[in-house]
């Protein structure tokens, strides 16, 4: 399989590089037509905030990675990118690393959840753009049955890697549902805008929001359909709220051990989530031995997504298992592609000497005779490939040693004079 | 029948053993094939224990609960048929083990020790005795998961308060969903021990000639029911959440099996039978 490909990602490039390459769906369409045009007779372009992928079969032997980096390079010129910040892959290592791609364990956060719908959606571009065939859309297929084994069949995507994701497991190990609960967004900063629009999605019940200056408060608050509250006495209505969620840029503490001591008696019990994900930190950290009320702040967060990371760093091999077994598929289907004709013709090699020879006795025996002998000729034909057949087939299937299987396709043409095209050899073998 | 009775009261044991087994497994590896599976167990050995209390309750003439063995496997048969329902009606479903422990413990017990007692005291033949028995034996099932949900949620809230983000933290239902549960088995446990003391209270006083209204047994039976009561009617009325109620709970709990010990064991009281 003669797929090739590049790749510029977080192992390669730094963070300014894969930004300023990433490429809009809209250049990744303006990109194809030029791939179509120079290079490839069908591929795929993927890019993400993390990585550009381009791969895909070569029109003609002469095209090789660098003209698809130097295409890259000119239609999206960026200073201080060089032949280092890309990687090349060739066949089996090409179809290899997509697979790993789509599984995510390629991905700067292992098991990335998002990755596999980019990878369909450039699957999708491709398509509707005419850049594939048979050939490609088999290789989508595999990828994206890789990318589904791992989610189902391992742990890879399993539990939380992001802070804000953390804070939501832990959210959601406190309450049953986000529907009944209420919640306060102190700050309507980026990050507090962020875990406000967090909690909406989830279905939070009544969302509420303050902030030093009332009038952000109002406007994110209009935005999502929640409540603002002033920020002076926001403390007044502590014991309201199941969820509190700190993020403002203030110097100091704003919520002390107090004011949630309060809070707490006048729930009588119930259960309260406090997250300060501001740096420096919105509360009193003495407010984690407060009974009832759960405290966490960026750092205990983060042992919830250290202890997820390695979790999912050990599932890597059994994604792998799954790789190798969707390569072994996808191998077997391609190397049957080159053997069944090949078959094909030989067969038909045998089978035109065998008619070729019964058509010279035909008049030379009885109808009865001739039957017999027709029958006979087929069986032994049949039996004298039966073996031939049944092993080229199998060492195809296998799917690993396509290597092995082009050395036996090719003998197999040499020997019989297969090689340009069965029917035409055979009618220079007649000529002879 | 009898050869059968043997025959269950052997393999019994085995299939709580392996219902515990396949619960445990599940909870440590999280295999979804292994989440209908488990309750397909925990099914066909009810089934089974269902028919090992008929049969017993046919052959031997009486219900199961003439002897301290009997009453065991009628217990441990009660409380993972609580909690078989529970599992249903929540679908919570990571919490049995918890719960077969015990039943495998007091099935061990039974099946080492039961005999087949033909012939027992007349006043043990008494149906309303039975219902008595049986509506206390599933109210005391009812407390006791309640109490370890509440075990659980303590746990669970001990662990996530010093970022502990381990097992416990990810197989364990949410601390909203296992006060839940406490509560839902403490209120179907309070029920049935109520109408084993109602039933208790019209038909002791006419069985024995000497009984007594202050009896140690009827008095701390009195207590524990006293303490659940205001458990309850102070959580439906919204003045106690969270850990408070759990901790409000197991109390009633402990001292539910602390006057159950001593008025068994230790004082004299009419109200023993074996």
């Amino acid at each position: 399989m003669n797929i090739i490909g590049i790749t510029i990602n977080h192992k390669t490039a730094p963070i300014e590089l894969r930004e300023a390459l990433h490429l809009s769906q809209n250049e990744i369409t303006q990109i194809i037509p030029l791939l179509k045009d120079k290079l490839f007779s069908e591929g795929f372009v993927l890019s993400t905030c993390n990585r550009t992928e381009i791969f895909g079969f070569p029109k003609s032997h002469g095209v090789n990675f660098k003209n698809v980096q130097d295409l890259l390079k000119d239609f999206k010129p960026i200073e201080g990118i060089n032949s280092n910040n890309f990687l090349n892959y060739f066949s089996c290592g090409a179809v290899k690393h997509i697979f790993k791609v789509a599984s995510g364990i390629d991905s700067l956060v292992i098991g990335d959840s998002q990755i596999l719908a980019q990878v369909k959606e450039a699957f999708q571009i491709s398509e509707d753009m005419n850049f594939t065939s048979s050939l490609m859309r088999r290789i989508s297929d595999s990828t994206i049955k890789v990318g589904r084994r791992a989610i189902s069949e391992t742990l890879i995507g399993e539990g939380a890697v992001t802070v804000s994701f953390a804070a939501i497991k832990v959210i959601e190990k406190v309450f049953a549902s986000f529907e009944k609960r209420s919640a306060l967004v102190i700050g309507a900063g980026e990050t507090g805008e962020l875990a406000a629009i967090h909690l909406k999605d989830l279905g939070i019940g009544k969302l509420t929001i303050t902030n030093r200056t009332f009038s952000k408060a109002e406007n994110l608050a209009e935005k999502l359909n929640a409540d603002a509250i002033k920020f002076e006495n926001f403390k007044d209505h502590l014991q309201h709220f199941d969820i509190i969620i700190s993020a403002t840029s203030s110097g100091e503490p704003i919520i002390y051990y107090d004011d949630i001591k309060a809070m707490m008696k006048k729930r009588k019990g119930a259960l309260a989530c406090l997250m300060d994900i501001a740096i420096p930190r919105d509360f009193d950290t003495k407010v984690k031995n407060i009974d009832g009320a759960f405290y966490y702040d960026i750092d205990s967060l983060k042992v919830i997504v250290d202890e997820n990371m390695k979790l999912r760093e050990k599932e890597i091999p059994n994604v792998e298992k799954i790789i190798m077994e969707e390569m072994v598929n996808l191998f077997g289907w391609y190397n049957t592609l080159e053997v069944v004709p090949t078959i094909k013709d030989f067969r038909d090699f045998f089978e035109h000497i065998r008619s070729d020879e019964m058509e010279k006795i035909k008049h030379k025996v009885s109808d009865d005779e001739f039957e017999k002998i027709d029958n006979m000729t087929r069986r032994m034909i049949g039996r004298i490939l039966h073996n031939p057949t049944i092993n080229l087939r199998k060492i195809s299937e296998t799917g690993t040693n396509f290597e092995e299987v082009a050395a036996n396709t090719l003998i197999l043409k040499e020997l019989f004079g297969l090689t340009n095209n069965g029917k035409e050899q055979r009618e220079n073998n007649d000529k002879n | 029948m009898i050869d059968s009775i043997h025959i269950h009261n052997v393999v019994i044991p085995f299939l709580y053993l392996i219902t515990f087994v396949v619960y445990v497994y599940d909870f440590v590896k999280d295999k979804p094939m292994l989440n209908n599976a488990k309750r397909v167990f925990l099914f066909i050995t009810l089934i089974l224990h269902t028919f090992y209390l008929l049969s017993r309750t046919i052959e031997f003439d009486h219900p199961p609960i003439t002897n301290k063995f009997e009453i065991f496997t009628v217990l441990a048969f009660a409380l993972s048929f609580s909690y078989f329902i529970l599992e249903l009606l929540t679908d919570v479903r990571g919490t049995g083990l918890f719960i077969i422990a015990f039943s495998i413990v007091l099935q061990i017990a039974s099946s080492l020790f039961i005999e087949d007692l033909v012939e027992v005291k007349t006043i043990l033949r008494s149906n309303l005795l039975g219902i008595h028995v049986i509506s206390a034996m599933l109210g005391y099932s009812g407390i006791t998961i309640s109490a370890v949900y509440g075990i659980l949620f303590l746990m669970l809230y001990k662990r996530m308060k010093s970022n502990e983000f381990g097992l416990i933290f990810k197989r364990l239902p949410n601390l909203e969903s296992l006060e839940k549960l406490s509560f839902i088995a403490a209120i179907i446990g309070y029920v049935l021990l109520t109408i084993s003391i109602l039933i208790g209270g019209m038909w002791l006083p006419n069985a024995f000639p000497d009984f007594s209204y202050f009896d140690p047994k009827l008095i701390s039976t009195f207590i524990v029911w006293v303490v659940y009561t205001i458990g309850i009617i102070t959580k439906l009325t919204g003045n106690l959440y969270g850990k408070r109620i759990i901790v409000f709970n197991l109390s009633g709990f402990a001292l539910a099996i602390v006057s159950l010990i001593l008025t068994t064991f230790i004082t004299n009281t009419f109200h023993s039978f074996y």
